[in-house]
């Protein structure tokens, strides 16, 4: 079954606290797994840092320091450079952070990093949401998604992280689902060979904050990459984009598997796909005229 | 990193101590369950084993799997029925899996190889079979299997029963027929052919002198129809016909030929005077669409040029120069079991046409009456058993298929094993119930068209007896087992050990196990599982 291919060396350990049925837990394993034991991490408050563990245990193999939320992309920085000045230049940094700690909280440190094309992997945990304090909005909530904050659903749409980093011309960008653990893989192992800035974001379905069933969060992520609401793509340089994944879907079925779009109307849900239908348009376009 | 030098502060265990493993309700459990194609067989194959085997490409051992329930896949995978792929998941899909022609090919393969079975060592028993169709050889196989003595009474020269003496070679190859049957009879089986058993009384004395009995001597009474002179000459038995070699076959038949049923031998009956040259009509009480017969048999009857008259009635047939016969149409209600029906007439239908023979071909009752004192002549029953005698196949049941014959002879023959050799070892059933569409994980299986299996070409059917569906290349094959979800059958992909977010989930080699320490009980490995072959239970830790 190749969508789910990968290897586990170990790297991440049972007993963690994530909710059972947890796919950001399933897409740190994949990542973990992938980066391998020559690599330090960090990570800003989130879902993440809960679930990599409270003092004294941890459940990676490797060292993570815990910051703040503003400082995701500082901290990588500051340890990159310590490293390379003592002269383990070729360990890996990863961050790990939340959308409200990217989107919103860390988009200052990430963008200077971005703009001095620092050598590290950031990583986002898209789960469109503040969901370890609760459930409350981030810019990174789509329209109409109701959170504990816009409980009539978001009024505004989703800011558009990818194509501010392509803005930044860094080397490379990429999406990626728990759907497809094996495109995840080969996408994390592609990043850590590239010298420069790197980031990829992942849809992570929240049990609680998108009110899906603790069996469902793969699904539900694989009917956000069906329908195109959350397409696989890459771009690099800023100037070569693929778009990896087709629209094969309506929403519907998406929609209709999370409680937080219960509340749409019709209308409304006709809207949203309009929405996406133009996005993934938008997309192709961008490919059409970036071609790898 | 140098150990003294760690600050007392640094992150030193790892989660492991923490036995999430007390938060679940439910766990998973890994146990194979039988896929709907498997509870729709006639001989419960476990086509999702096999299959699994065509696709790694070791027809030996789905071979092997096959003839656990029937000695006879290249037969079944001409002749039968295949209600299996009626109920196949994949319908749901796309479209159904071409299983018989599978099993064919795997058929095939052994015959082509010479591959055959082995006895059981001898238990010191010893069982008599009466009838040598498929019912009776199948459970002959079975029992010799377990190392049971078999002794077969078959009234004719020849065994297989309406295989040989109805089935035409078109549709099932005599040397494919041979091949099959010699392989059981290898297994050493005391022949008593042309020996009939004459009656009750005979029944008895065979009871007498084994262990065990088992009646297969089919349905031979031809029913009749009413308004129709079974003694004019122009008034054709179908068994007569069919078994009769070309050239009596040609004597019997004028130029335009009459067949009156709608079910397998009808259309066999059609066929075969279409390929002497013969013009066809068939009429049937049934309505297009209701047919008996398989569908594939009646698409390639019209294809051959058949005609056929749909929801009619035969009222009454006149010779003379040419026959006349006077129909009528009629309303067809099916009744609550297979074979019974109501019919009504439509006023003002009635017609008439004219031919040279008319062939009946309406079906066969069993010879109950013969054997009335021992097993009561009240209609045929399903396993019907008199002391030490069973019966199985068409003389107890109105699934008048070759496979329903198979299964009865092989659940006939498990019976007396467990009686008579109690320690021979028998395949278990899988337990739980049919593993329905909504278990299978279609992320998995990519949309695929059916591969069709190829005939040949209609210019060359008509020309002679040779075999009309022809078998499918080795590549189409492998395609087309690959299109099988494995309902309820593991295929050690590996998704519910990748995808579980707590590491749950231990592969052995083969198979897996689930860590109750560290198991959630999320169920994204059952979720995710793309064969049904696990499923959640209720476990409080
Ligand atoms: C023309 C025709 C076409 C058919 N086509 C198909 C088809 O395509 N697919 C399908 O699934 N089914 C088909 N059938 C039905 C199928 O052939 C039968 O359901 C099946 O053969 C029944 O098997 P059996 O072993 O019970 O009986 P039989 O095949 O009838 O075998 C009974 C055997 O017992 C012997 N016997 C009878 N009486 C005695 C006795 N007193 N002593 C000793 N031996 C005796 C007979 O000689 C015979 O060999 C067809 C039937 C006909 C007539
Ligand atoms: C400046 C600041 N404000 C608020 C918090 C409290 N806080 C900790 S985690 C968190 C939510 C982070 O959300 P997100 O980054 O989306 O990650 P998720 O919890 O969804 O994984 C918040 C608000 C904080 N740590 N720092
Ligand atoms: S998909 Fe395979 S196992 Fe499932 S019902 Fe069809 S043939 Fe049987
Ligand atoms: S995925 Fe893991 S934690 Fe969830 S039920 Fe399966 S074994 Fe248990
Ligand atoms: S997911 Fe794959 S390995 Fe696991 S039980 Fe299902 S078929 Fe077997």
């Amino acid at each position: 079954m190749d969508i789910s291919r990968y290897e586990d060396h170990g790297q991440f350990c049972s007993g963690h606290a994530a909710c059972g049925g947890c796919v950001e837990a399933l897409t740190m394993r994949v990542i973990l797994n992938e980066i391998g034991p020559d690599a330090v991490g960090v990570v800003a408050p989130s879902c993440t840092a809960v679930i990599l563990g409270g003092y004294p245990t941890s459940s990676a193999r490797i060292p993570f320091i815990h910051g703040l939320i503003e400082t995701a992309a500082a901290m990588g920085t500051g340890v990159k450079r310590g490293l390379a000045a003592q002269g383990k230049g070729d360990t890996t940094v990863v961050c790990f952070a939340g959308d409200g700690g990217t989107y919103d909280i860390g988009i200052q440190a990430l963008s200077s990093a971005a703009e001095r094309n620092e050598d590290i992997l950031y990583v986002c945990f898209d789960n469109e949401g503040y969901m370890n304090t609760g459930g409350q909005k981030s810019s990174s909530t789509p329209h109409g998604a109701a959170t504990g904050s816009t409980p009539l659903g978001k009024a505004t749409v989703k800011k558009n992280l990818i194509e501010i980093m392509v803005a930044h011309r860094i080397p490379y960008i990429a999406t990626a689902s728990p759907s497809h653990l094996a495109d995840l893989a080969a996408k994390v192992r592609k990043a850590r060979a590239i010298r420069g800035m790197k980031v990829l974001i992942v849809v992570i379905p929240c049990l609680p904050g998108w009110g899906v069933a603790d069996d469902s969060a793969v699904r539900v992520a694989r009917l956000a990459v069906e329908s195109g609401v959350f397409p696989l793509m890459e771009v690099e340089n800023g100037t070569t984009w693929r778009i990896a994944s087709e629209q094969t879907r309506p929403i519907d079925a998406y929609l209709a598997s999370q409680k937080r779009y219960r509340h749409l109307s019709d209308g409304e849900r006709e809207a949203l796909q309009a929405e996406v239908d133009a996005g993934f348009a938008r997309l192709k376009a961008l490919e059409a005229i970036n071609p790898g | 990193m140098n150990k003294q030098a760690l600050s007392p502060l640094w992150t030193h265990l790892t989660s492991e101590g923490n036995r999430t493993g007390t938060w679940r309700a439910a766990l998973p459990r890994y146990q194979d369950q039988p896929s709907p194609c498997l509870g729709a067989c006639p001989v419960s194959g476990r086509i999702a084993t096999w299959i699994g085997h065509v696709k790694a490409g070791d027809l030996r051992a789905a071979w092997e799997v096959l003839c656990d329930n029937n000695p006879f896949p290249a037969i079944a995978g001409r002749i039968c029925h295949h209600p299996c792929e009626t109920a196949c998941n994949r319908a749901k899909l796309d479209e159904t899996v071409s299983i018989c022609a599978l099993e064919r090919h795997v058929g095939d393969a052994a015959l082509a190889a010479g591959w055959g079975f082995e006895a059981g060592p001898e238990r010191g028993v010893s069982v008599a079979v009466i009838g040598g169709g498929p019912a009776g050889l199948s459970a002959a196989y079975q029992l010799r299997r377990a190392g049971i003595a078999v002794t077969l009474y078959e009234a004719r020269e020849a065994l297989g029963g309406l295989m040989r003496y109805g089935i035409p070679s078109y549709r099932l190859a005599r040397e494919v027929l041979e091949g099959e049957i010699a392989r059981i009879t290898a297994m050493g089986i005391d022949l008593r052919l042309g020996t009939g058993v004459a009656d009750a009384a005979a029944l008895e004395a065979l009871a007498g002198a084994h262990d065990a009995v088992f009646l297969a001597t089919g349905a031979s009474l031809p029913k009749r129809l009413p308004g129709l002179d079974y003694g004019a000459g122009f008034v054709v038995d179908s068994a007569a016909f069919l078994v009769a070699p070309e050239e009596e076959q040609k004597a019997m038949t004028g130029a335009h030929v009459l067949v009156i049923g709608g079910g397998s031998a009808a259309m066999d009956v059609a066929r075969t005077a279409r390929r002497l040259g013969r013009r066809v009509t068939v009429m049937t009480l049934e309505p297009e669409g209701q047919l008996p017969a398989q569908q594939v048999e009646i698409e390639e009857a019209a294809e051959e040029g058949v005609a056929f008259i749909t929801g009619a009635m035969l009222k009454h047939a006149e010779g003379g120069e040419t026959v006349t016969i006077t129909a009528v149409r009629v309303r067809f209600e099916p009744g609550e079991t297979r074979g019974q029906f109501s019919v009504s007439e439509i006023g003002g239908s009635a017609f008439s046409l004219t031919c040279d023979t008319i062939i009946p071909a309406i079906g066969q009752d069993a010879d109950l009456a013969r054997w009335g004192a021992v097993l009561g002549a009240d209609g045929p029953v399903v396993g019907r058993r008199a002391g030490r005698i069973r019966a199985g196949g068409d003389v107890a049941s109105m699934e008048r298929f070759v496979t329903h014959a198979i299964g009865m002879g092989k659940e006939a023959a498990r019976e007396i094993i467990a009686e008579l050799a109690p320690d021979a070892p028998l395949p278990a059933p899988l337990p739980g119930p049919l593993v329905g569409y909504a278990r299978i994980n279609t992320a998995y299986h990519p949309g695929h068209p059916r591969v069709r299996q190829p005939s040949a070409p209609l210019s060359a059917r008509l020309q002679s007896f040779a075999e009309v569906q022809q078998p499918l290349p080795a590549e189409a094959a492998r395609r087309e087992a690959e299109r099988c979800f494995s309902c309820g059958t593991c295929i050690h992909c590996d998704n519910c050990y990748l995808y579980c977010p707590d590491m749950a989930i231990t592969r052995l080699l083969p198979g897996y196990e689930v860590k109750t320490d560290y198991c959630k009980g999320c169920g994204l490995c059952v979720a995710e599982c793309p064969t049904g072959a696990i499923h959640m239970q209720e476990d409080v830790p």
